[in-house]
């Protein structure tokens, strides 16, 4: 992770890496000198690759955010197409050239089952069909177990063919065997809000791939206006973190398409991480709602098979995150070493002034003064020694410096955020609203919000969907500064929500340079930091409050229609108590006149239980009419708001762009 | 272990013994007070001069009404009605309501608030009553309705019962119309309502709860015409019956009346004979007291002039139980002049008590923090500030942060309680 940052150019690693092989293969290298095939291998978890489950997972997430990342940098509307293909274990092993082998010492299997667990087994499995029996539609479920092996075997692993193919921006033909085959190849320079955890994409699947099965992977690519389509079929030498390329050729590009399709074959389990895949998908359309995905599960068996369509809602698209340069404070000692060393500015002055944010030329020549008399703007800033970095960290840590501006972010946007709640989960009501700029350790973060009530698949309660630089996060949600701060700092009622019970979805996206992981899978981000927890705090009430309102409106209008029905539904059971009370009464004891007439009257029956009942209903008519009236006055008359329709482009027609924009429309001419 | 230790550097627990004294008077310390018993006769002598001063005093000490406190305007009290003013009240509201009904105009109730922001306590009755607050229950209200509905089918109900002159319990009341009322406390709350609404008390209405309350000992009354001798009732005792009014023709030579908050220790007392021993009366309402219990009391206390022991637990419930009966309780205090004996004597167990009587550590149970919350919610109450006494028991309990039951004694002997706790106490005239 950081040691890929830590400054080497990849030449000067790969030599050191080729010369230490000998001596890695003894075992006992640093970490420093371990190649990174093995560092991987041994930390397979903090990648997520811990379980064949999440290893499917993993890769399909890689692969996908690879593709998303790669037409949005030219961009391009992603679009994006995930097949997994389920391959029985005879298909596998025809692929890798293994012959099926028939068991022949059964007992020597771990799933074996011996003739006594056999009979207990079959003997559960009738007395369940008996019970089921009565439910026609299940009994065919159970019969298809009972002749299906027992219980499954350690040994069964699943293997699973994984396939994305986007419209990006693809890579050139004699590049394709390095930017796969060589693992930690990159090096970032400079500061940019990325999609990766690792930065690694997908290299790491294609590690997982050589560890659990072996076979190579397929890449085919091509250029914008290129005639051809690369095709390469290679795998890894892992420990030389060398390229070993089967096939590298030129194909014909039939109807002029520019973008990547890779192709990996591995150990996966689909049916635990099926619904965290398909979560993962439909999270991912919510935040990228102007691209389109396709994804698809091809099995075996018919029934399993899953085509799902994520529609593009909007073509507008957030802007390419900027590089910027470190915030002073931002900084840390090797850091500092580091942009000395890469920096092509001569002097310290034009050094401070140019490799970091906010520090202006006279805030420059004040700092360099303040550092002590052994420092000057003009002195050289590769002469630097060890001791005067230390110096300069320390003035960084201490001075005020102007917070970073958050202009290289590229948050979602309010907008696209709530096109893509309103196209995934069709909620009832829908508030969004996105936080300035703020400041973390000298890392910009802007913090989006939105907050969905009803809808389509979401269950009762709080649905919580996190995001961080624009990419779902799935696990470790317990700790989450997003989940803690909607369950225990919001107070839902206060807002007529009802916590259990309303549908609610509460999305917050969360946009950085660098974004503040806690534990080893950086799957979320820590309570504890005061500055991005009170963010999202204000943020989901900012969004409560719009809800509010209009809760409020329909509360208040249900109650208007439900007025009359409720209080007519009492008219009945007073009148009765009434009557039966009247009936009772004898006339002549009475003070008052009139009441002596009316007990007269019930007992001639010219009054009766339905007089009552009818004067009673009379009168709850009135009374809402009249609250009608009233609030109809103060409400006034009120359109429902109208809801912008998107409607997609024809396929293959973008190539004519002549652009004609109106006030309210942009038309393009159509060939 | 360390709990002793702890409680062994805390002076006030301390006391003058260390451990080891006290483990050792442990198994001395009930011979120890035994021997310290006088002749009952002694005893008796001294429970003779508590229940002349009773007596005498009684006539003397007339609680003043809220008439004479020139408060009748402000505050406001129900009192006992005969079902037939009942009946008129019913007929002349629900008349009212139908004339509006038929003038087009729906109907409501103007209904007293009980909340407790309408209550106020009265230091010179020493009990808590009800302002003169009340809001109007409308049936055009949506907030209302139901309330108002349950209401008119309440009066409806009570005036069938005033016109027959027939009891019911609350539960029968809800089962008429289970439909309407939904839950007990429901039909529970506005009947409550009712009967402040009405200006009379909850027994008038001819509702009564069931029976809790128990009573054993030198009591004899009628009960529609049947005698009854408490003394004669064995083990058990005899129910407090749940209306009061059948109650006539107390007689009693007791000298005085002992409150037990338990069952357990009401059993002990009553199996032990002790109101044979000392002449009294015994009776428990098995843990918060019920109506029935209290009017009982009432009217045992206002028509035998005999003074009230109270014997409940240390701790904060116990002396809130004991709240309840001199002052009433928050839900009744329309009816708080019905309902109240003031002048109970705490006479045990009381925390001072613990040290006195040397109740071995292991029977003293700490206090959660709920007690000592409600332990200083208590110091805060008018009742006990009014009284020296208390406040330095309950000081005292706060401080030790110890409470005990009254089961707490069985330590020394099943039979310590009536052989040797209760004959000390009162030869010691041990109340306050």
């Amino acid at each position: 992770m950081d040691s890929e940052g830590s400054g080497n150019s990849p030449i000067e690693r790969n030599k050191r890496k080729k010369s230490n092989v000998k001596s890695a293969k003894k075992g006992k290298g640093s970490v420093l000198k371990q190649i990174p095939a093995e560092f991987f291998a041994e930390n397979k978890n903090i990648a997520g690759f811990d379980n064949p489950g999440k290893s499917l997972y993993t890769t399909m997430r890689e692969l996908v955010e690879n593709a998303l990342d790669s037409a949005e940098s030219i961009s391009v509307l992603p679009d994006i197409e995930i097949t997994i293909e389920e391959i029985s274990k005879s298909r596998y092993n025809s692929m890798i050239g293994l012959v099926d082998r028939e068991r022949v010492d059964e007992e020597l299997y771990d799933d074996f089952e011996s003739a006594k667990a056999r009979e207990k087994r079959l003997a559960k499995e009738a007395r369940a069909l008996e019970i089921e029996a009565k439910k026609p539609l299940l009994v065919k479920k159970m019969k298809d177990n009972l002749h299906g092996r027992g219980p499954k075997g350690r040994g069964d692993a699943s293997f699973y063919r994984v396939v994305c193919k986007d419209n990006g921006r693809g890579m050139a033909h004699d590049d394709i065997p390095n930017m796969f085959g060589v693992v930690l190849s990159g090096t970032k320079y400079g500061l940019k809000q990325t999609r990766g955890k690792f930065g690694l994409g997908a290299k790491m699947a294609l590690i997982w791939s050589k560890m659990s099965t072996g076979l190579p992977i397929e890449i085919s690519s091509s250029l914008r206006g290129q005639s051809y389509v690369s095709f390469c079929r290679l795998d890894i030498d892992i420990h030389r973190n060398i390229p070993h390329i089967h096939k590298h050729e030129k194909r014909e590009n039939k109807d002029q398409w520019h973008g990547a399709e890779i192709q990996v074959i591995i150990e996966g389990n689909w049916t635990t991480y099926r619904s965290k895949i398909l979560h993962y998908m439909r999270q991912l359309a919510v935040i990228t709602p102007y691209s389109q995905f396709i994804f698809r599960f091809v099995s075996e068996v018919q029934e399993k098979n899953i085509t799902v369509r994520f529609a593009r809602r909007t073509d507008v698209m957030p802007p390419v995150p900027a590089e910027t340069k470190h915030h002073p404070s931002a900084v840390d000692i090797l850091l500092i070493k580091h942009l000395v060393e890469e920096s092509s500015k001569q002097n310290l002055l034009q050094f401070l002034q140019h490799e970091f944010v906010n520090i202006g030329k006279t805030h420059a020549e004040r700092l360099i003064g303040e550092m002590g008399p052994d420092f000057s703007a003009k002195m050289p800033v590769k002469g630097l020694t060890s001791q005067q970095i230390v110096r300069i960290h320390q003035l960084f840590r201490q001075a005020k410096f102007d917070d970073p501006s958050g202009d290289c972010l590229s948050p979602a946007g309010e907008y696209n955020l709530r096109l893509g709640i309103i196209k995934e989960l069709h909620p009832d009501m829908v508030a969004t609203y996105a936080s300035s700029p703020q400041v973390f350790e000298g890392h910009p973060f802007i913090v989006e919000a939105g907050i969905s009530l009803g809808g389509k698949d979401v269950k009762q309660g709080l649905n919580i969907f996190r995001f961080a630089n624009r990419i779902p996060l799935l696990f470790e949600q317990g700790a989450d500064v997003v989940t803690r701060t909607a369950l225990k700092r919001i107070n839902w009622s206060s807002y007529k929500i009802n916590q259990m019970q309303d549908k609610i979805g509460v999305f917050v996206s969360i946009v950085s340079t660098k974004i503040p992981f806690k534990g080893t899978g950086k799957e979320y981000i820590g309570d504890d930091i005061s500055e991005i927890s009170s963010v999202v705090k204000s943020a989901i009430k900012q969004c409560c409050l719009q809800l509010k309102s209009k809760i409020v409106k329909k509360l208040e209008a249900r109650e208007r229609q439900e007025r009359k029905r409720n209080l007519t539904r009492y008219v009945p059971d007073a009148s009765r108590a009434l009557v039966e009370v009247l009936r009772e009464l004898k006339p002549g004891k009475r003070q008052r006149l009139e009441d002596d007439e009316l007990i007269r009257k019930v007992i001639s029956r010219d009054i009766t239980e339905a007089t009552f009942r009818e004067k009673l209903t009379q009168h709850v008519e009135q009374v809402d009419y009249e609250m009608a009236l009233e609030y109809a006055t103060q409400r006034g008359v009120r359109e429902e708001p109208r809801e912008p329709i998107y409607i997609s482009a024809l396929e293959g027609a973008r190539s004519s762009s002549i652009l004609l924009h109106g006030p309210v429309f942009a038309f393009r001419l159509i060939q | 272990m360390s709990e002793r230790k702890r409680r062994r550097g805390d002076p006030a627990a301390a006391g003058s013994s260390g451990k080891t004294k006290i483990r050792s008077d442990a198994s001395s310390s009930p011979l120890l007070f035994k021997n310290r018993l006088k002749p009952d006769s002694i005893i008796l002598a001294t429970l003779q001069q508590l229940h002349a001063a009773e007596q005498s005093s009684s006539s003397t000490g007339k609680v003043p009404t809220l008439a004479e406190l020139g408060l009748s305007s402000t505050c406001r009290e129900v009192s006992d009605r005969d079902p037939a003013a009942v009946r008129i009240t019913i007929e002349d509201s629900i008349l009212a309501a139908a004339r509006s009904i038929l003038e087009g105009r729906g109907f409501s109730f103007s209904v007293p608030s009980r909340s407790s922001s309408n209550q106020i306590y009265v230091p010179e009755l020493d009990r808590i009553v009800l302002r003169d607050k009340s809001s109007i229950r409308s049936f055009s209200s949506l907030s209302t309705v139901r309330k108002t509905t349950i209401t008119v089918r309440l009066l409806a109900l009570i005036h069938q019962l005033c016109t027959k002159n027939i009891h019911v319990t609350k539960r029968d009341l809800f089962y008429t119309d289970v439909k309407l009322f939904q839950d007990q406390t429901q039909s529970d709350a506005v009947l409550d309502d009712v009967s402040c609404m009405l200006g009379c008390t909850r027994s008038s209405l001819n509702v009564v709860a069931s029976e809790k309350g128990v009573v054993v000992g030198r009591l004899i009354f009628t009960e529609q015409g049947d005698r009854i001798d408490c003394t004669k009732m064995g083990v058990g005792g005899k129910a407090i019956p749940p209306n009061v009014d059948h109650v006539g023709n107390m007689e009693s030579d007791a000298l005085f009346i002992l409150l037990v908050e338990k069952d357990a220790a009401f059993m002990r007392l009553a199996e032990d004979r002790f109101y044979n021993r000392f002449p009294c009366i015994i009776v428990t309402a098995k843990g918060q007291p019920d109506v029935a219990t209290r009017l009982f009391l009432k009217k045992m206390k206002t028509e035998l002039r005999l003074p009230v022991l109270a014997l409940v637990d240390s701790d904060p419930y116990g002396l809130k139980i004991l709240s309840v009966y001199m002052c009433g309780s928050k839900n009744m205090s329309y009816d708080s002049s019905n309902l109240t004996t003031p002048d109970i004597k705490w006479l045990g167990i009381r925390p001072s008590d613990l040290d006195k009587y040397k109740i071995p550590e292991q029977c003293r149970l700490p206090m959660t923090d709920q007690d000592l919350k409600t332990g200083k919610d208590l110091l805060e109450e008018d009742f006990v500030k009014k009284s020296g006494g208390w406040v330095r028991e309950l000081e005292l309990m706060v401080q030790t942060k110890q409470k005990a039951e009254i089961q707490a004694l069985s330590t020394f002997g099943f039979q310590y309680l009536t052989e040797v706790y209760l004959p000390l106490k009162l030869q010691e005239k041990d109340w306050i």
